[in-house]
């Protein structure tokens, strides 16, 4: 078995298959070590060499764990895991000698399998994943087939079509747990929005095409202009850039006032499968005021996740449209700051407040004015260096993204003494009204204001009274051919490309709600749809079980009496069937019949008699004969019985 | 020492009663097919290792709260029970037959032929006798098979029951089954010329034995020895060397008979050994001969059935 040169190079692909799909948890240096030691593997199963002793293995193994060790600060606890679990594997692979090892070889294949989809969902990727599976299952299998044995597909088809159903009816109905304990997770950089925002940040995000998070409505689709998902709220102001504030917000779980859900506001009911981000905000639109288990509710009505999000996360949200609440004199306190410098801003936000004491009408008044002055809306505005960097925005480039707006408009709210904060989140998304989900993408990266008014945060963007097709339509419908295709570089530009991507990306949608966004409560919901169909599904199966035991049944009955016996042997066979168990095959029914008379004084009367009958019914074929064989046999009940327990006693 | 006894004996009463058992499930008979009743299963080693990845795979994957590790698990935990399966339907089925008692002498190794059949493939069978450690891997299966039967005394054994093992298609499982054929084997006395002889010629082993005056054999005495031959002056002599005349029977007076005089333990056992030597060379020369032994006298005839049948009741006296 060791010295087949497929398996080998099996397993030695498999290993480089795994190698690929972890790579992300390995630097460079790492992977060339273990191409290095895959291809001299390769390399002396191809050309039928010996490999290395295993005293040289083991030292290598020893030099390269030495080294990964050194290296575990910068890998993290997972990735050192891995590297080490897939160094075991390639050291066992170059000084394979044992059936016991390809054994142990098989299983940590299986288990670095498993270990891929800690990196991996995607469907694609997940798919490939268990091809690799599949071959590690096929390797398992040659271990203890014969030599040179083939697949037997028909027995393998079988197998398949048995393991499915086995298979999908444990993962929908086996009882699912919470974490048991915190684990290791992967060090990889955070996407999506920062901890602070500054005039730049948000391009660079609108550059990214990928996937930020996707929603399914229970209800209609809420209007375009509802569509913000607030994901941070940037609180403090140091002059250039806005930071999220150290304000306790995910200390406490927080309870949302459940009084102000009164019946007269709309309510809103939405599920939303968050892609991988290593950052625990998530995204929510208004005012959530319930969700699932899996994530937390926070003061100021955001929504964060109990760690970093590391994997496609699906949550269930309830809320309903309407401004956050103010929390407390401290928060309000928080967003009067103005920062340090933009004196010029300030002066003007002075004299705004002097002809606009209201907010709501300095509010307006701003919008006014972003609207009336020569205010651009650009991807690419010029660099604004310095300390004033509000005060140069505002009065001399007047170019800029949502960001610099929302930044600008902050900063001038506050210098009017009115509280407000920067929001990150999202705006918009592509609806998808055939599989019906809104898809957000990171380039639907956003930023707005809340400024505090009677006691509630209301929603300002300033950006829309700039370039309101922003924010009704799309991002591409505002931009100039040159800055769009900036957005769509390369081959995103081929429609038919741009088409199959759409599809994969359908897919991977039911994908994601159906294996990776099934939990517990989906759980729960199958076992009460279940319920509800228990009767019906009791009588599916009663059904076919009737129908093969009927079959089984008859299939048995045909086979007991062999066509073509006389019908007097039929009568007897059926009427002594427990006495004639005793019969040996090659001797004649009535050669036995006087046998037992002879052993059985008591009845041999009618034993010796029936035989008589017997034979006359069956050779010489005549009718009265089989009709006195029945009468014979219904009156000699008793006596059946009784030559039945003897026999059995006997 | 005495832990070992304890274990031995704990082992012999473990056999005892899973002998008991069989016996009872499964009684001897002529040809035995492999049913559901008589096929055990159990994991392996390798199974149990197999629970345990299952199980690391399931904490992953709850821990991770991700399904796609969950799914995995899930595969191998479906994997694994339809292995049971799978290692059942290899063994079931197989029919064992064995149809010639196998025969042979107490210093020869015996071999057991077992035929084989069955309507569909069977792979990697493992056979071997119960308490045997020799076994027979089986890739593929053949229509007979040749197992070495337990060394021992002479005499008439029921062949011990066939263990016949299989741990295809992933070695999780390992399906077993005891099978007892309703067939005996036969060990003959060892073929050996024992007993110096008239019509012999005197060199065979001659010189190893000191000779009396009157031709007889001074020989060490041995259990069951008649006492009558005892040279008691040499006892008297020499108490820990008991010597006895050794009997000289004639077979020269009936030259085609094979005579064994009464005997017990050791000196039974060198008359049987020559005899089983005398039958062979008299069937080798073509002769009639028949047997005598004490209290059973088997007429003159030839041939393998008659050789066969004298060498049998050697084997049992």
């Amino acid at each position: 078995m060791l010295k087949q040169k497929n398996v080998l190079l099996l397993w030695a692909g498999l290993q480089l298959g795994i190698l690929l799909l972890l790579q992300q948890a390995f630097s460079g240096w790492i992977i060339g070590v273990f191409l290095l030691l895959l291809l001299y593997r390769v390399d002396s199963v191809l050309r039928n060499r010996a490999t290395l002793s295993l005293k040289w293995v083991n030292l290598l193994a020893g030099v390269v764990a030495i080294a990964l060790f050194v290296n575990l600060r910068q890998a993290g606890v997972l990735h050192f895991m891995l590297q080490i679990l897939l160094l075991a594997a390639v050291a066992r692979l170059l000084a394979l000698q044992h059936l016991y090892e390809a054994r142990q070889l098989v299983w940590v294949h299986y288990f670095l399998i498993g270990c891929c989809f800690i990196l991996h969902q995607d469907m694609a990727i997940a798919m490939l994943v268990f091809g690799v599976f599949l071959l590690n299952v096929y390797s398992h299998y040659r271990l203890f087939a014969p030599t040179g044995a083939q697949l037997n597909w028909p027995q393998t088809g079988r197998a398949v079509l048995i393991i499915l159903p086995l298979w999908l009816g444990m993962f929908l109905l086996f009882p699912r747990l919470p974490a048991f304990w915190q684990i290791p997770d992967a060090n990889v950089a955070a996407t999506g929005l920062g901890d602070s925002i500054d005039p730049g940040s948000i391009e660079k995000l609108v550059q990214d095409d990928s996937l930020a998070f996707r929603v399914e409505f229970d209800g209609p689709l809420p209007p375009r202009q509802q569509l913000y998902w607030r994901a941070r709220l940037y609180e403090e102001f140091d002059g250039r850039s806005w930071h999220v504030a150290a304000l306790p917000r995910t200390a406490a779980r927080y309870t949302a006032p459940s009084a102000e859900a009164d019946n007269d506001t709309a309510t809103l009911s939405y599920r939303v499968i968050a892609e991988a981000s290593r950052q625990t905000s998530l995204y929510a639109l208004a005012r959530p005021l319930s969700t699932s288990a899996n994530v937390r509710l926070n003061a100021g009505d955001l929504i964060s996740a109990p760690k970093p999000v590391s994997q496609r996360l699906s949550y269930q949200v309830n809320g309903i449209y309407g401004p956050p609440a103010l929390l407390s004199a401290q928060e309000q306190q928080l967003n009067l700051a103005p920062g340090a410098g933009n004196p010029a801003t300030k002066q003007f936000a002075a004299e705004l407040l002097q002809q606009y004491p209201q907010p709501a009408q300095l509010v307006q008044a701003l919008t006014e004015h972003f609207r009336s002055q020569p205010f651009y809306y650009s991807l690419t505005p010029p660099l604004l260096p310095g300390a004033n960097s509000v005060d140069q925005f505002l009065f001399n480039s007047r170019t800029g993204f949502c960001s610099h707006y929302a930044s600008a408009t902050a900063v001038i709210l506050r210098a009017a003494g009115i509280a407000a904060r920067v929001v990150g989140g999202y705006q918009g998304g592509q609806w998808h009204p055939q599989q019906n989900y809104l898809a957000v993408r990171q380039r639907e990266a956003h930023a707005w204001v809340e400024y505090l008014d009677n006691g509630v945060w209301q929603q300002f963007d300033p950006t829309a009274a700039v370039a309101p097709e922003r924010i009704l339509n799309d991002l591409d419908a505002v931009l100039p051919q040159a800055q769009r295709d900036l957005l769509n570089a390369g081959w995103r530009q081929l429609a038919f490309l741009q088409a199959a991507r759409q599809q994969l990306m359908h897919l991977d949608y039911y994908w994601s709600v159906w294996v990776l966004g099934f939990n517990d409560n989906s759980q729960q919901q199958l076992w009460r749809q279940l319920k509800q169909q228990l009767p019906a599904i009791a009588a599916t199966i009663a059904a076919i079980l009737a129908l093969l035991l009927l079959f089984a049944g008859s299939y048995l009955l045909k086979r007991r009496v062999p066509a073509g016996l006389p019908p007097a042997t039929m009568l007897l066979q059926r009427a002594l069937r427990p006495v004639l168990l005793l019969k040996t095959p090659s001797q004649p029914l009535s050669v036995y019949l006087q046998q037992l008379a002879i052993s059985q004084p008591q009845h041999r009367e009618w034993l010796q008699q029936l035989a008589d009958v017997y034979e006359q019914a069956v050779y010489a074929d005549r009718p009265q004969a089989l009709m006195q064989l029945a009468a014979l046999l219904k009156h000699r009940r008793q006596q059946i019985k009784q030559l039945r327990s003897s026999i059995k006693n006997a | 020492m005495s832990d070992l006894t304890l274990k031995q004996r704990l082992y012999q009463r473990y056999l005892a009663v899973i002998g008991r058992y069989l016996d009872k499930r499964q009684p001897p008979a002529d040809r035995v097919t492999l049913v559901q009743k008589l096929i055990f299963i159990l994991p392996t080693r390798y199974g149990w290792w197999f629970v345990l990845l299952i199980t690391l795979l399931y904490l992953l994957g709850t821990n991770y709260q991700n399904n796609l590790i969950l799914l995995l698990c899930y595969l191998l935990l479906s994997l694994f029970l339809l292995s049971i399966v799978l290692v059942y339907q290899n063994m079931r089925g197989l029919t064992l037959q064995c149809r010639t008692a196998p025969a042979g002498f107490a210093s020869e190794k015996l071999n057991a032929v077992l035929q084989l059949s069955a309507d569909k493939p069977h792979l990697m069978l493992n056979f071997s006798f119960m308490q045997q450690q020799h076994s027979v891997l089986m890739p593929g299966l053949s229509a007979e098979l040749t197992l070495p039967l337990p060394a021992g005394r002479r005499g008439k054994y029921a062949l011990p029951r066939i263990k016949i093992s299989s741990q295809y298609p992933f070695g999780l499982w390992r399906a077993w089954s005891y099978v007892a054929l309703a067939q005996d084997y036969w060990l003959y006395p060892r073929a050996e010329k024992m007993l110096q002889q008239h019509d012999d010629s005197p060199v065979a082993d001659s010189g190893q034995q000191p000779q009396t005056q009157s031709g007889d054999i001074l020989a060490p005495y041995r259990s069951g020895d008649s006492l009558r031959h005892m040279v008691w002056k040499r006892l008297a002599r020499d108490p820990q060397n008991p010597v006895v005349r050794q009997q000289q029977f004639s077979p020269e007076a009936e030259p085609c008979w094979v005579v064994v005089t009464p005997a017990t333990g050791e000196a039974l056992e060198r008359r049987l050994s020559h005899a089983a030597w005398q039958l062979l060379a008299l069937e080798q020369s073509a002769q009639r001969y028949g047997l005598k032994l004490p209290g059973l006298t088997l007429p003159q005839s030839c041939g393998a059935a008659h050789l066969q049948r004298c060498l049998q009741e050697l084997a049992l006296c």
